[in-house]
């Protein structure tokens, strides 16, 4: 127990920071993602709005870990190579995108039609509707969904370890493997997701009172 | 603009998407794994190549037909043999994914290989019968079962070490494997350990290869996955330029991967493979005296060369010496 935060500390940190980056690029790649997902799919033109459900259906139904896997080692086959760190980005945004648009969606829902119809009459277009009406109010009301996306992507960047990148469970596991600590390394690195998780969940409940919209 | 989906519909057609999903993952899988091919058949092999195994299953099968029955006053005396006998099964922690050590053949369920053999040798010699029941181990679930008596031993290519030692009991070693050097079978440049400096080398995250490498080749660029077929992807994708491991496992894939082959001598430490058994028991004792009568009476040679003999073109090795 002891050797984990002395001998082996520089690893758990260097896991720490890799999780913490990847969960980071993650996300505002999902968020980038299930924006313009989202806008397809709330789109007056049908074509993109099938490709807007095509994609949302087709990656939320994908284990991560398979598509882990497709990505690092089934794209080299036509020639497509990342490097590690990027397979399991472009994986966890896919991923991740994939939940974010269908918040977005829920929030784009609530707000009234009304209001949509008012925004055509002044003249603005879709666009003008979409970044003035629709998705300033559609970010605000799911504040907490969107840090469940964000708790979503941080736990599901543990698997990341599978295809090499040396993230906080990968660390764990290797130190594990020097020293069999047993149960005692995973313990530490699940405190650590937790205390992650607890903060991301208080800083959106803080966001959301911010944000609130008056109705 | 405000659109409601109807979730039954939304349904019905996941149902279906998820579907045509797992026909083009499926259809991905198999292009990015390799095409089955049979062993090239060894000479002595003759039931071996049937359903693809590189074992020799006949004389495996002839080895534990042979294997030695205890006295059931020395089972009675000792309480770990004596619960095995109880139950008529040996709980085994292991694999069945390993070519020469633990292999399940998918048409007959049975599970062959050195192993494999060991714990149902073992079992034989307790009950009678060479019946183990397989429990999956992993790397990072060996010491915990084995501390929770969840299984009565592990066989699993575990290698022994001081850390591993303060928290189970290890019986044998019963097999020594090196390390060794896998690379394409078009790479030139890397024909030793030395070559290796400055290269991108996969390894096995949990495995001592990672402290291997820091040791014998501290200027190589390590890149760890999980386990053995991502490794071996890695190599044949071209991701890294070599893969070090226990050259047991090695060869295993040599002997399945045309596009692969192994490269100089092997090195590092000889790498003693134990039986894992719960900690201050019986159980130790027991084991290493089966060991060393195995052992003598040539049912050690006769299992290794039915299974990894197979791959390893020589006479038999001496076995380990056996810890007391």
């Amino acid at each position: 127990m002891q050797e984990l935060f002395t001998t082996y500390f520089a690893e758990l940190l260097a896991g720490l920071w890799m999780t913490a980056r990847l969960t980071a690029v993650s996300f505002l790649g999902s968020l980038v993602v299930g924006t313009i997902a989202a806008a397809f799919r709330i789109s007056p033109i049908v074509p993109l709005r099938a490709v807007g459900r095509l994609y949302v259906e087709l990656f939320v139904n994908i284990p991560l870990i398979s598509l882990l896997v497709i990505v690092t080692f089934g794209l080299p086959d036509v020639g497509v190579t990342f490097d590690l760190f990027t397979c399991a980005a472009v994986s966890m945004v896919l991923l991740g995108g994939a939940f974010t648009c269908e918040a977005i969606r829920t929030g784009v829902n609530a707000v009234s039609v009304g209001q949509i119809e008012a925004a055509r009459s002044i003249g603005l277009d879709f666009f003008g509707v979409l970044r003035h009406v629709l998705f300033p109010q559609a970010y605000r009301s799911v504040v907490q969904p969107l840090v469940n996306v964000f708790i979503g992507i941080l736990l599901s960047s543990s698997l990341a370890g599978v295809i090499g990148v040396k993230d906080l469970t990968l660390q764990v596991s290797e130190i594990n493997n020097q020293a069999a600590l047993g149960l005692t390394a995973y313990m530490i690195a699940a405190f650590a997701y937790v205390i992650i998780s607890l903060l991301a969940g208080w800083a959106g409940a803080r966001l959301e009172k911010r944000w609130r919209v008056q109705r | 603009m405000d659109r409601i989906e109807i979730a039954g519909r939304s349904l019905t057609r996941r149902g279906v998407l998820s579907l045509g999903l797992g026909t083009l993952g499926a259809g991905v899988m198999a292009a990015c794994s390799n095409t089955p091919s049979l062993p090239p058949s060894s000479g002595s092999a003759s039931a071996g190549g049937a359903s693809g195994s590189v074992i020799d299953l006949a004389a495996y099968d002839a080895v534990l037909a042979k294997g030695a029955v205890a006295d059931a006053s020395l089972v009675e005396a000792n309480s770990w043999a004596k619960a095995i006998k109880a139950r008529g099964v040996i709980n085994r922690g292991g694999t069945d994914t390993s070519s020469l050590f633990s292999l399940r053949d998918p048409a007959t369920g049975k599970v062959a290989g050195f192993d494999a053999g060991i714990s149902q040798l073992l079992a034989k010699y307790i009950t009678g019968q060479p019946k183990e029941n397989l429990s999956q181990v992993t790397v990072d679930t060996r010491e915990t079962l084995l501390q929770n008596q969840s299984v009565d031993l592990i066989i699993a290519t575990y290698s022994i070490t001081p850390a591993r030692q303060q928290k189970v009991d290890f019986a044998g070693p019963y097999y020594e494997s090196k390390s060794a050097i896998l690379v394409k079978s078009t790479t030139t440049n890397i024909n030793s350990v030395d070559d290796l400096a400055g290269k991108n080398v996969a390894t096995q995250a949990a495995s001592t290869g990672v402290a291997l490498l820091q040791k014998y080749a501290p200027k190589a660029n390590v890149q760890t996955f999980d386990d053995n077929p991502k490794c071996l992807a890695a190599v044949q994708q071209g991701r890294v330029d070599a893969y070090v491991i226990d050259q047991s496992i090695l060869l295993s894939d040599v002997a399945k991967n045309k596009d692969v082959k192994l490269v100089g001598d092997p090195f590092g430490n000889s790498d003693p493979y134990g039986i894992g058994l719960h900690k201050g028991t019986d159980a130790l004792a027991f084991v290493n005296t089966w060991l060393k009568a195995m052992e003598a009476d040539g049912t050690w040679a006769a299992l290794w060369k039915a299974t990894v003999g197979q791959v390893v073109k020589s006479e038999p090795p001496t076995p380990p010496a056996i810890a007391s």
